[in-house]
């Protein structure tokens, strides 16, 4: 193993039950992810994308294959490895610097508080310690989940469709928030999403995946450039690939997408 | 926002006030005896007489010792039991079936028996009145921690809590309204237990005096009692709900 392999999964297979029959919700994934790189996984919903970000941070456990975090077998949660979910789920009953702190654990209380100061100064939601996550907005709590999942300095933050619902502005403005992050802190990322550009505008490598069982279908390298510019004709170019593997039939589709850029 | 605030004042009122003319138009318009219903003014003057002699005050205080009491025991119990129940599922099924069977039977078909194993002294009143209450306390925070979003709980898992501060951080914050409901109802049922209880076997308290005055044909006390007791179960609802609203002010955010 290279020094830089931070996540390492191999011959993944995962099953779950309905109605007395098992089906395969993940097929076979093998996937390795270097250490600061920022990764997203576009997919349908339902393809088991999320179910995979769950089994890297341990919150669901795997029967065949291997996962491997900094080339530990994964056998439950690590402070390693955050993860921010698409529902915020901030707590409620905290306000949002207990929440942010949440997660850091084993701290004298001056330290911990330094740290969720400069959590929140990092998503900008700086005077907003003392607010309780009902009022905020969607955006701002959202900012926060960041914060909570950065503050217990994991390696790793896994984002399950952290921007899913938030407005089409919002979600632009925290995706060009989030890669700000992502250079101050190092952090490596991955990011599942089902929206085809912002695959593209964040990913440094785009995996691909099919539903029923989820499976990785390719995994796309993108420009540094190319993949910054949402007008440039390679970003067009991912684009088309992306869209051929789920509509395969419909070329005629990407054509008006693209007028709609 | 103030004419606002007494309007709702004033709304709660209304009923009351209608009570009151209905009351006091069949005592003073029809040909009901005093000793059915009293006038209005009658009662006032007995609620006078009772609190001059300090009769009024002692039992009252004597009711409502034995109200606090068994509240507090049932509470303790109720949200532990409540909470147990509602974390585990292993708990539940164990716990669950019996405590429903339990709970059909009224409070007072418990009352022969507890007087047979607590006498006749304080012990059976507090304990009548710990059974009644602990139902449904128990009942509304087990449902409160129950509900507890999956999500929320899988934040905890995230982070490693400990099932201990699971319950802390995560289920007993979220299930705070549902015991706030379960309290209110177990202080109603408090009361109804205490009088129950002192109706039957007691020589004190406000429950006793009812009793007492009822085979006096002393309808004014009789009401006295109750008016009593219907003001000071609402001060106390309205102090749960105080306590209440301080321990969550998330909610009250919520709400402006």
């Amino acid at each position: 193993m290279s020094n830089n392999e931070i996540v390492k999964v191999k011959h993944l297979n995962k099953e779950y039950v309905a109605d007395g029959k098992p089906f395969l919700v993940l097929k076979d994934i093998d996937l390795t992810i270097n250490e600061g790189e920022f990764v997203t996984i576009v997919g349908h919903s339902g393809c088991g994308k999320s179910t995979l970000l769950k089994i890297i941070c341990g919150l669901v456990d795997y029967s065949d294959g291997t996962v491997e975090r900094n080339g530990e077998k994964v056998k439950g949660p690590s402070p390693n490895c955050g993860m921010v979910f698409q529902d915020h789920r901030l707590l409620p009953w905290l306000k949002i610097k207990d929440n942010v702190g949440f997660g850091i654990k084993d701290l004298p209380k001056d330290q911990r508080d330094k740290l969720v100061r400069e959590h929140l100064e990092l998503v900008e939601l700086k005077g907003f310690e003392n607010s309780y996550p009902s009022q905020l907005s969607g955006g701002m709590s959202q900012r926060a989940a960041i914060a909570r999942g950065l503050a217990s300095d994991p390696k790793i933050l896994l984002l399950d469709e952290p921007f899913g619902a938030l407005d089409a502005l919002t979600r632009i403005q925290m995706q060009r928030e989030i890669l700000r992050i992502q250079k101050e802190k190092g952090t490596t990322m991955i990011m599942v999403t089902h929206d085809i550009d912002e695959a593209i505008f964040l990913g440094e490598r785009i995996i691909v995946m099919s539903a029923r069982p989820g499976e990785i279908k390719d995994i796309i390298t993108t420009d540094k450039f190319s993949r910054r510019n949402r007008g440039s004709a390679d970003f067009a170019a991912y684009k088309r690939k992306i869209y051929n593997f789920f509509f395969e039939d419909s070329a005629e589709l990407l054509e008006e997408a693209e007028f709609v850029i | 926002m103030k004419t606002k605030k007494i309007g709702i004042i004033v709304l709660g009122l209304i009923l009351p006030a209608a009570i009151l003319l209905l009351w006091y138009y069949s005592t003073n318009f029809t040909s009901t005896p005093e000793s059915i219903l009293p006038r209005i003014s009658t009662v006032g003057r007995k609620f006078r007489e009772m609190i001059q002699t300090g009769q009024l005050q002692e039992d009252l205080g004597i009711s409502l010792g034995r109200v606090l009491k068994g509240f507090v025991l049932a509470a303790l119990f109720g949200i532990l039991v409540g909470s147990i129940v509602g974390m585990s599922e292993t708990a539940k099924r164990i716990c669950l079936p019996t405590i429903t069977a339990i709970r059909q039977i009224p409070i007072i078909a418990w009352v022969p028996l507890i007087i047979l194993w607590c006498g006749i002294g304080e012990a059976s009143k507090v304990v009548i009145i710990v059974m009644a209450a602990f139902f449904p306390i128990m009942v509304n925070t087990m449902s409160g921690m129950i509900e507890t979003p999956k999500g929320y709980v899988e934040v905890a898992k995230l982070y490693k809590l400990s099932r201990l501060k699971t319950f802390t951080k995560v289920y007993l914050p979220h299930a705070l309204p549902n015991i706030l409901v379960g309290l209110k109802l177990g202080l109603g049922v408090s009361w109804m237990a205490v009088v129950a209880a002192e109706l039957i076997a007691s020589l004190s308290g406000i429950g006793y005096r009812m009793s007492n005055a009822r085979s006096l044909m002393q309808s004014d006390t009789v009401i006295v009692c109750m008016l009593v007791i219907g003001v000071v179960g609402i001060i106390m609802d309205k102090l749960i709900s105080i306590v209440f609203s301080l321990l969550t002010p998330w909610q009250k955010s919520n709400n402006k």
